[in-house]
């Protein structure tokens, strides 16, 4: 994962330098809520313009080639070669929020033709390629860095105010 | 698979024909109990430990879940992966069903993560060790147990090779195993995934058909050529389990135990299984031929004595 | 007691109709041994074993109480990678084999007809009946949920599993053994119907505990097979497991025989009479036969089982040399000390011989539950409060073996007229 990521990065650099802009115009938001997962953790502010700015404009980094971008991973392009923009965007929309849903894995499982059968959910997306990118580029990768614990969050936890009394060992071994 | 299940019918008559023999009544139930293992349609869980943070999420859920003890420390506090007893790093307890281990593997980026709960074998040792039958192998591929009937001998921790089931020492009145279930009552008999696996943040866990996922972990290997090791640690281990493994560095170095074989644990019993029958039946009939024999020499003698009188000393 | 006997009193009841007066002792006279209660605290404070079993009740039965309060976590380590400690490594695995005498010196008497050993019979059958009794005891102190122990039987069948076996024969060999007691039983509460009611079905009783034991006392073996790469590979086998137990059984139910009726002879020897007296270095010898022959087996047996598995590299690691420690001490010595005891015809020879099997015996169940269980991992050193709590159990064993050996005819046979 590490190694394809920074080959990837270099190769925008490269791009850049090269002074090649993207085909595609930018849109989207500025600040984007993540709010669909809420429960444990606050909503996540995410500050889209500036990650867009990080990926210097390849939208592909993160939305695949749904916004329209060319795809650079040669086993995407394949099939996504000429995939135009998608409908939607939003990571929501083709990574399922309850990716182990019996009527999700009957659908996989009747999809006798489907390839991506290995699709993460909607949480593990957000979380492996946000930490991933994270963790290549020295941002922070601590849970409360991205969002905050809810009450119910601490108690889930058992941390805050419902941490354990401390002192108490375990039955000495 | 037929051939298997012919086979523990015949274990299972020869030992519970032992206590026909032994004591009557009883045991005609032992005849008709349960199958093992090998549900076509089993549910499984893919753990792909290159995907693990070490955030320990895992381990709150099973805790909310399962409505477990309070913890030693919170699930946020990650010293416990400094935690070292007898030289192990944590294992499961009455406490805790699963555990996220940390581990430094040289030449490795970064560290790796383990999460380790109960395997869910599909001819568990467990099972086979339990003399009060406590222990079942569930269609959807769980292993329960009844904690209603276990007396507490512990032979299930012994005959585990993963070392999972834990015993409540702690209680005094009603000290009993306790082990993960797979959340088999709140969850995965309603069809969905344990506890441990929805609250992953990372999806590092994979819920879906056994059978699905062995295939599913291939392609992940194939995929990605040089990520991982070219093996499911699970697939074949001790018969196969229902919770499986992937990862990019050699399983022996990440605490699995990679010495285990393939054979269920039952199979290494099987030969002392054999041997009860054969005791059961040729026993009687050979001691009483002994006694025979030693009354008909002592018979010998009476009637030399008879013919010779002389005291022989009591 | 020696010296009341000394001191020419009647000797405490040796007969149902005491000598003195012509009248029958009560059960009251004959549980004080025919002495007056103050003759019996005179004799109970004079003799300084019960000073020290008094110690060690004194401290162990608040702890044993304590276990039962704050659970086995609190007695022991609370191990989860041992879940078995000293009550099952020494009170089951050990207790059980050092009392396969009973069911040994049955099959000799009953079966075979071997009259001979008839004064040393009883003996060994009560030393089988108390072992498994406190085996039982231990496995409770284990458990700690007695309410429980049926469940195997009567609640909850789980007919495939070794222990399943173990709990069924186990059970009903106590039974056995119960049954084959009772003439003693009989004979000294003077209740003849009793004792002939036993005698009818004896032979089937000696034949059911031979069955039995064989299957228990290889199953014991039999549930380590459970644990393979637990379980050091030079103390497992998968298909010679349940013999190595079975056979080793033999040597340590005879060898624990041997013992303890050397012990009656040098502590107890009022209460024997001169047919257990006399014959007793005759039977030692007959029963050191037995205990070398079975001592050769098992060797044999543990030589095949390391060509089987082809073992022999791990005899040369540390684990090898612990190995041939437990095999040089508790197998070859008494193999040696035997023969010689048996070839120059020396008791005394054979006696000592019979410790040493049976500290060897012991070595090698505790070594097989737990010292090269998890050699892998680490070794797990009991807790303080486990040792006591496990003198504690077998001090009571050795207190009810004593007072029934007081009481009822084992050492010495009740004369039907005085």
């Amino acid at each position: 994962m590490s190694k394809k990521f920074i080959t990837a990065w270099l190769a925008l650099l490269a791009l850049m330098m090269l002074n090649v802009q993207p085909a595609q115009s930018m849109e989207g938001p500025d600040t984007a809520t993540l709010d669909s997962l809420t429960d444990l953790f606050a909503p996540v502010s995410f500050n889209h313009a500036m990650h867009v700015d990080v990926v210097a404009n390849d939208c592909a980094v993160c939305h695949h080639h749904t916004t329209g971008t060319k795809v650079t991973d040669e086993r995407c392009a394949r099939c996504h070669k000429n995939s135009g923009e998608a409908n939607s965007v939003a990571c929501r929309d083709c990574h399922n929020a309850n990716p182990f849903s019996a009527e999700n894995l009957q659908k996989i499982a009747d999809a006798e033709l489907l390839f991506h059968t290995d699709k993460p959910g909607l949480k593990g997306a957000y979380h492996r390629k946000c930490l991933g990118c994270h963790q290549e580029m020295g941002a922070p990768t601590a849970c409360e860095n991205c969002h905050t614990k809810t009450e119910k969050g601490e108690a889930f936890y058992r941390s805050g105010k419902f941490a354990p009394t401390p002192g108490k060992e375990p039955a000495s071994e | 698979m037929k051939n298997l299940l012919d086979r523990r019918k015949f274990l299972k008559g020869g030992l519970a024909s032992g206590v026909l023999a032994s004591v009557l009544g009883t045991g005609k139930k032992a005849f008709a109990e349960h199958s093992f293992g090998g549900y076509p349609n089993s549910m499984g869980v893919l753990v792909d430990l290159s995907k693990c943070i070490g955030c320990r999420t895992c381990e709150a859920a099973c805790n909310k879940e399962q409505e477990m003890p309070a913890p030693d420390k919170p699930f946020d506090d990650m010293s416990v992966f400094d935690e070292i007893r007898h030289g192990q790093k944590r294992r499961t307890s009455e406490k805790t069903h699963t555990v996220v281990n940390r581990y430094d593997v040289p030449g490795h980026d970064g560290p790796v993560f383990r999460k380790f709960q109960c395997n869910h074998c599909n001819e568990p040792g467990c099972l086979s060790s339990c003399f009060v039958n406590a222990y079942t192998k569930t269609p959807e591929g769980a292993v329960v147990y009844n904690e209603k009937v276990c007396v507490g001998c512990r032979t299930c921790m012994i005959a585990c090779p993963f070392y999972v089931p834990a015993y409540k020492y702690s209680s005094p009145i009603n000290p009993v195993i306790t082990k993960c279930k797979m959340c088999y009552d709140t969850r995965l008999k309603n069809g969905r995934p344990p506890a441990c696996v929805e609250a992953c943040p990372q999806e590092v866990m994979t819920f879906g058909k056994r059978r699905d996922l062995i295939k599913l972990g291939h392609e992940r290997i194939q995929k990605n050529p040089g990520k991982y090791i070219d093996h499911i640690y699970g697939e074949k281990e001790v018969g196969g389990t229902a919770w499986m493994y992937l990862s990019s560095v050699p399983f022996a170095e990440v605490g699995f135990n990679t010495e285990l074989g393939d054979q269920p644990i039952v199979n290494y019993v099987k030969e002392f299984l054999t041997v009860v029958p054969m005791v059961l039946t040729i026993w009687p009939a050979l001691f009483t031929g002994f006694h025979l024999l030693a009354k008909r020499k002592e018979n010998q003698k009476e009637s030399q004595k008879a013919t010779t009188p002389s005291d022989r000393n009591a | 007691m020696k010296r009341f006997v000394a001191q020419g009193y009647d000797l405490p009841f040796i007969n149902n109709t005491a000598i003195s007066g012509g009248k029958k002792w009560t059960i009251k006279e004959k549980l004080l041994l025919g002495l007056t209660p103050s003759q019996y605290m005179d004799q109970f404070v004079r003799n300084p074993f019960n000073w020290l079993f008094t110690l060690i009740f004194m401290v162990g039965l608040p702890i044993l109480a304590g276990r039962f309060y704050y659970g086995l976590g609190w007695a022991t380590h609370g191990s989860y990678d041992y879940p078995w400690g000293l009550f099952l490594g020494w009170g089951l695995f050990v207790m059980v084999p050092l009392s396969a005498s009973g069911f040994m010196l049955g099959t000799t008497v009953e079966v075979f007809g071997r009259e001979d050993f008839k004064p040393i019979e009883r003996l060994a059958l009560l030393n089988g009946l108390l072992g498994y009794l406190f085996a039982v005891i231990f496995l409770q102190v284990d458990l700690g949920q007695p309410w429980r122990l049926i469940y195997p039987m009567f609640v909850s069948l789980g007919p495939a599993a070794v222990l399943f076996l173990v709990a069924w024969h186990v059970a009903t060999y106590l039974s056995v053994q119960v049954a084959e007691l009772l003439p003693a039983v009989a004979e000294w509460g003077n209740w003849p119907g009793m004792k002939k009611f036993v005698k009818s079905m004896i032979l089937g009783l000696t034949i059911s505990g031979i069955i039995l034991s064989t299957l228990h006392q290889g199953a014991l073996g039999a549930l380590f097979t459970y644990a393979p790469g637990k379980v050091h590979p030079l103390w497992y086998s998968s298909p010679f497991q349940w013999f190595y137990f079975f056979c080793s059984s033999i040597f340590a139910g005879l060898s624990m025989l041997i013992v303890v009726s050397t012990l009656c002879k040098r502590f107890l020897s009022w209460r024997c009479d001169r047919r257990f007296l006399d014959n007793l270095d005759h039977q030692t010898m007959g029963l050191a036969k037995g205990a070398v022959l079975s001592l050769i087996t098992y060797l044999v047996i543990k030589i095949i089982a390391i060509a089987h598995a082809e073992n022999w590299a791990y005899l040369v690691t540390g684990w090898g040399g612990y190995y041939l420690l437990e095999i040089c001490f508790g197998v070859l010595l008494p193999i040696v000390l035997y023969t010689k005891a048996l070839r120059n015809n020396r008791p005394g020879l054979a006696r000592f011989a019979a410790l040493v099997t049976v500290l060897g015996i012991a070595l090698n169940r505790i070594n097989t539950a737990l010292v090269a269980f998890n050699w892998n991992l680490y070794r797990e050193i009991p807790h303080w409060r486990e040792v006591i709590i496990s003198i504690t159990v077998y001090t009571l064993y050795i207190v009810t073996y004593r007072f029934i050996l007081y009481r009822l005819p084992i050492l010495y046979q009740i004369k039907a007229k005085p």
